[in-house]
C-alpha cells in the first residue's frame, strides 16, 4: 500500500469530530432511496482500524459511482465532509468533494482489520449469535466477515428470516448489500436517517432494539440485512422516527406520526353557497395525545376505504392548522387536513399505541358537570330499551335506543344512542359499555346522548372495564341504584322538567314558538262541575263532539255521520296550586279519569242519576297532590292571547324521590 | 303526659340528643333490642347511632320496626318516654329512615326556616 489511511479517523468521524482530509479506503457501496428518485448513495468507509457506514455521498459525486471511478477497496481522499446529527444522537457524514488517490487495483484490497464502528464498543453480533464461536471470539465481527456475514445471517433469520442474500463469501463490499434499498428521501434532507434502518427493524420487532440501533452502524452484514427486509422497500414515505401527535404544530413540515384510528366518521356531504363536497374526519391517538384528521373530496376516495377504526399507521405529510372547536371534542390545539401528498401506511408494530384515550367520569359525579358538556362514560349496561323509531322536527326517521348504565358510584344514569349504534347495539349479557365524547344533558335530571362523533364501545379492552366487570358480578348487579335520569320512574318521552307552578308565568313558559313542557308537584283545589262532560263521536279515535239531533241522533261532522248513540267524555277545568301560585289547566278523558278516580260513561251515568254521587266525586278529588306533567303554550281565541296549561300525566306523588329532590335543591340553594 | 304535648317537640337524631337534654324530643328510629325486662328498649337512628329509651310501664307485646318515640332526654342521654308510636311497615311506602335522617340535619342546619316556637294563635 502507498498509502497511509489515516488511522483514528473514522473512530473520529463516529463520535461526530471534524477529521481535515482523513484518507480513508472505500469497503462497499449501497445505493438507498426510491428507485424513481435520484440515487443516493451509502458508503462504508475504512481507516484501516475500523469501518463507518453512517456515510452519504452528495448527489453531486454521484457520477463518481456511475462512471465506475469511485468501486469498493479504492482510497479516497475526503476534501469536504459535513457532519449531522440525528434526533438520536447519532451521526452522519455528508462526502461533499473527495479526490481517489488509489484504485482498487492499486490497492489490491482490503487495508487492515477494520471493525465496525459502534456506541458500546462491541460488536452486537455476539450477542446475537452465541453459536458462532468465529464471531465470539474475534473482536468485533468485520475480522472475518465472512464467517460474521454467515453468522449475522443466521442470526437474523433465525430471528426474523431477514437476512437474505447474504452468501457469506466475499467481505463487506458484496453485491448484495449494493442492492438492498434504503430510502432515500430522508437522506436527502441533512440529517441522515441512519433510522429508518433503526426504525425498520425496531418497528418490526423480531429483533432486538437495542443491538440492532447500534448494528447498522457496525456491521456492514448487519446493517444490511434488516434494510433489505424492511418492509419500507415498498414506500416513498418513510416512517423516519414517529413524532408525538402533542408535538405537531403547523410550523413543522417534515413529520411522521404514528397513531391508532380511534373514531371514524362516514362520508359526509354538504352543499352550500360556496360549493358542495364531501368530507370524512377520523380522530388518531397515540401515546402523547390525539389529534383529528378531516379528508375532503378527492382525498376521501383516496383515504376512506384504508383508514380503518381501531388500526395503527404512520402518517405523514399532512396541513396542520388550528383546530375548529366547534366541531371537535378533542383538546389538541391544531387539526390535520389531508392533502394529494399526504401518507396514511398501515404499521404493524403497535407496541405502545393506546387504544383509545379516555377520561372516564363517575356517574355520580355527572351531577356536577356542566350541561352540554361533552364527557366519557365507562359502565355496565344494567338494562336497554327496545329500539324505537322517532320522527323528528325536521321529519327525519331515526332510530333511538336508550341504555342504563351503572358504574361502581352505584348511580344510574341514561345513555341514548342513535341511527345504526341504536339498532347494532347487543345489551344481552349486561356488557360494559363505553361511550367518548357524549354529550352530557339535562334531560331528566342528568342523562346522556351518543353524538355523531361518539364512540361507543362494547366490552373494551381496557383495565376500566374488566374492573367494571368484575366489581358488577360481584355487587353491582344486586344494586338498587338511584338514576340521575329521573325518567326511568314514568313513561319515558315526556320531559321530567321540574318547576313550580309560579315559574309559568315568571319564566313566560308558552310564549315561544314551541310549547313548554314541564312538571310540578301541586294540590288540585277546584274542579268545574259544569261541562266536564261531552258527548262526543261514538266511533273510535274520533273523539269530537256530537250535534244532538234531538231526533234520536247525533251528528258528527268528521265523521260526517249520525250515529244513534255518543260516548261521554271528560273535559276538566281544574285549579291547581302549589305553595307559590295557582294555575287553571285543561284535563281530557285520560287524565281527568286519573283525577276522579272514575270512567267518563260512569261520571256520565251518574250525573243523570244521582247528583249527590256526582258531586262527592269531585269533593273527594279536590286537595289532592299529584305530579302534573303540563304543556304550557300560548293560544289565540277570539283576539285574545292566553296561555293554556294542558294536563299530560297525572302520576302520584313518589315522597321518597320528592324528598330526595327537595333536599338537593336545598343543598344546591345553600351552598 | 298533657304538659309534654303542649311543648314544641323538636325531631332529632341520637347525634343532638345531648344539646336537648332535659328537654322534650321527638325521637324516630329501628327498634333495635329490647331489654327482657320490657321496660327499655334501644333504637337506632337514620345514621346508624344508637340511644335507648325507657318506659314506664314495661311493654305489653313486642316491638319492632320503625317507632316514633316523644319523650324527655334524660341527663345520661336516655329518652324517657312518655308516648310511643309504631309506623307501619305493611301499608304504603316504606319509611326511609335514612332520608327521614337527612330532614332531620336539615331542620337543624336551618333553624331560621324552620323555627320550633309554639305558634301564636292568630
Amino acid at each position: 500500500m502507498s498509502v497511509r489511511l489515516t488511522e483514528g479517523a473514522v473512530e473520529a468521524l463516529f463520535k461526530g469530530v471534524e477529521v481535515n482530509n482523513p484518507m480513508l479506503q472505500l469497503l462497499s457501496i449501497r445505493q438507498i432511496g426510491a428507485p424513481s428518485a435520484s440515487p443516493r448513495f451509502r458508503l462504508m468507509m475504512s481507516d484501516g482500524q475500523h469501518s463507518l457506514s453512517s456515510v452519504i455521498l452528495a448527489t453531486q459525486l454521484n457520477y463518481l459511482i456511475e462512471q465506475n471511478l469511485l468501486v469498493p477497496n479504492c482510497v479516497c481522499l475526503l476534501k469536504k465532509i459535513i457532519i449531522n446529527t440525528l434526533a438520536d444522537g447519532r451521526h452522519v457524514v455528508i462526502v461533499m468533494d473527495l479526490e481517489i488517490l488509489q484504485s482498487a487495483e492499486e490497492t489490491g484490497g482490503k487495508i487492515g482489520n477494520p471493525t465496525p464502528c459502534s456506541a458500546d464498543g462491541k460488536n452486537s453480533s455476539p450477542k446475537k449469535v452465541s453459536s458462532s464461536t468465529s464471531v465470539s471470539a474475534s473482536p468485533p465481527s468485520a475480522a472475518v466477515p465472512g464467517t460474521s456475514y454467515s453468522s449475522s445471517n443466521t442470526a437474523f433469520s433465525a430471528s426474523g428470516g431477514r437476512g437474505r442474500g447474504f452468501t457469506g463469501k466475499a467481505p463487506v463490499n458484496a453485491s448484495p448489500m449494493k442492492a438492498s434499498p434504503m430510502k432515500a428521501s430522508p437522506m436527502k434532507a441533512s440529517p441522515m436517517k441512519a433510522s429508518p434502518m433503526k426504525a425498520s427493524p425496531m418497528k418490526a420487532s423480531p429483533m432486538k432494539a437495542s443491538p440492532m440501533k447500534t448494528s447498522p452502524m457496525k456491521a456492514s452484514p448487519m446493517k444490511a440485512s434488516p434494510m433489505k427486509a424492511s418492509p419500507m422497500k415498498a414506500n416513498s414515505a418513510s416512517p423516519a422516527k414517529a413524532m408525538s401527535i402533542a408535538n405537531l404544530n403547523p410550523y413543522q413540515s417534515k413529520w411522521t406520526i404514528r397513531a391508532r384510528v380511534t373514531n371514524k366518521s362516514n362520508i359526509r356531504t354538504w352543499s352550500n353557497s360556496r360549493g358542495e363536497g364531501k368530507l370524512f374526519s377520523f380522530e388518531i391517538v397515540d401515546e402523547s395525545g390525539e389529534i383529528k384528521i378531516t379528508a375532503f373530496n378527492n382525498e376521501v376516495d383516496k383515504f376512506f376505504s384504508l383508514v380503518e377504526q381501531g388500526k395503527v399507521y404512520y402518517i405523514s405529510k399532512a396541513t396542520l392548522k388550528a383546530a375548529n372547536k366547534q366541531y371537535t371534542t378533542l383538546k389538541h390545539e391544531y387539526e390535520m387536513t389531508l392533502h394529494a401528498n399526504s401518507s396514511i401506511v398501515p404499521c404493524d408494530d403497535i407496541q405502545g399505541v393506546p387504544t383509545l384515550n379516555c377520561d372516564f367520569v363517575p356517574i355520580a359525579e355527572l351531577e356536577n358537570r356542566d350541561k352540554d358538556a361533552i364527557i366519557d362514560l365507562i359502565g355496565v349496561c344494567k338494562s336497554a330499551e327496545d329500539v324505537s323509531r322517532i320522527t323528528t322536527k325536521s321529519s327525519r326517521e331515526v332510530s333511538k335506543r336508550e341504555l342504563s348504565l351503572i358504574d361502581t358510584t352505584g348511580k344510574v344514569v341514561t345513555v341514548t344512542l342513535w341511527g345504526d349504534e341504536a339498532e347494532k347495539f347487543d345489551s344481552s349479557g349486561q356488557p360494559v359499555v363505553a361511550i367518548k365524547g357524549a354529550r352530557l344533558s339535562d334531560f331528566g335530571g342528568r342523562s346522556l346522548s351518543a353524538l355523531f362523533s361518539s364512540t361507543v364501545m362494547v366490552n373494551p379492552d381496557i383495565p376500566e372495564a374488566f374492573r367494571l366487570r368484575a366489581w358488577y358480578d360481584k355487587e353491582g348487579y344486586a344494586l338498587d341504584s338511584q338514576s340521575l335520569t329521573e325518567t326511568r320512574s314514568s313513561v319515558s318521552g315526556s320531559r321530567m322538567n321540574w318547576k313550580m307552578l309560579s315559574d309559568v308565568k315568571s319564566e313566560s313558559m308558552g310564549h315561544g314558538e314551541k310549547a313548554d313542557y314541564f312538571s310540578c308537584i301541586a294540590t288540585v283545589v277546584y274542579i268545574r262541575k259544569e261541562n266536564c262532560l261531552y258527548q262526543a263521536c261514538p266511533s273510535a279515535d274520533c273523539n269530537k263532539k256530537v250535534i244532538d239531533q234531538q231526533n234520536g241522533l247525533y251528528r258528527c261532522e268528521k265523521c260526517n255521520r249520525d250515529f244513534p248513540n255518543f260516548k261521554y267524555r271528560l273535559l276538566l277545568s281544574a285549579n291547581l296550586a302549589d305553595f307559590g301560585d295557582n294555575q287553571w289547566v285543561t284535563c281530557f278523558q285520560e287524565t281527568a279519569e286519573v283525577l276522579l278516580g272514575h270512567s267518563a260513561e260512569a261520571l256520565g251515568q251518574l250525573r243523570d242519576t244521582d247528583e249527590d254521587a256526582f258531586d262527592e266525586v269531585f269533593q273527594k278529588a279536590t286537595f289532592r297532590t299529584h305530579i302534573f306533567k303540563n304543556r304550557a303554550k300560548l293560544e289565540t281565541y277570539n283576539d285574545e292571547c292566553r296561555v293554556k296549561v294542558t294536563v299530560l300525566e297525572v302520576l302520584p306523588v313518589n315522597h321518597r324521590e320528592y324528598s330526595r329532590r327537595l333536599l338537593s335543591n336545598i343543598h344546591k340553594l345553600a351552598s | 303526659m298533657a304538659g309534654i304535648l303542649d311543648v314544641p317537640k323538636p325531631r332529632i337524631n341520637c347525634s343532638m340528643l345531648s344539646q336537648h337534654i332535659n328537654r322534650a324530643v321527638c325521637f324516630v328510629g329501628r327498634v333495635e333490642k329490647v331489654h327482657p325486662t320490657g321496660k327499655t328498649f334501644s333504637v337506632s337512628d337514620g345514621e346508624g347511632n344508637n340511644a335507648t329509651v325507657e318506659l314506664n310501664e314495661p311493654l305489653e307485646e313486642e316491638l319492632s320496626g320503625i317507632v316514633e318515640v316523644i319523650g324527655m332526654v334524660s341527663n345520661k342521654g336516655a329518652i324517657m318516654a312518655t308516648t310511643y308510636d309504631v309506623l307501619r311497615e305493611d301499608k304504603g311506602t316504606p319509611f326511609d329512615l335514612e332520608l327521614y335522617n337527612e330532614a332531620v340535619k336539615l331542620i337543624h342546619d336551618f333553624p331560621q326556616h324552620y323555627p320550633f316556637e309554639v305558634a301564636a294563635s292568630g
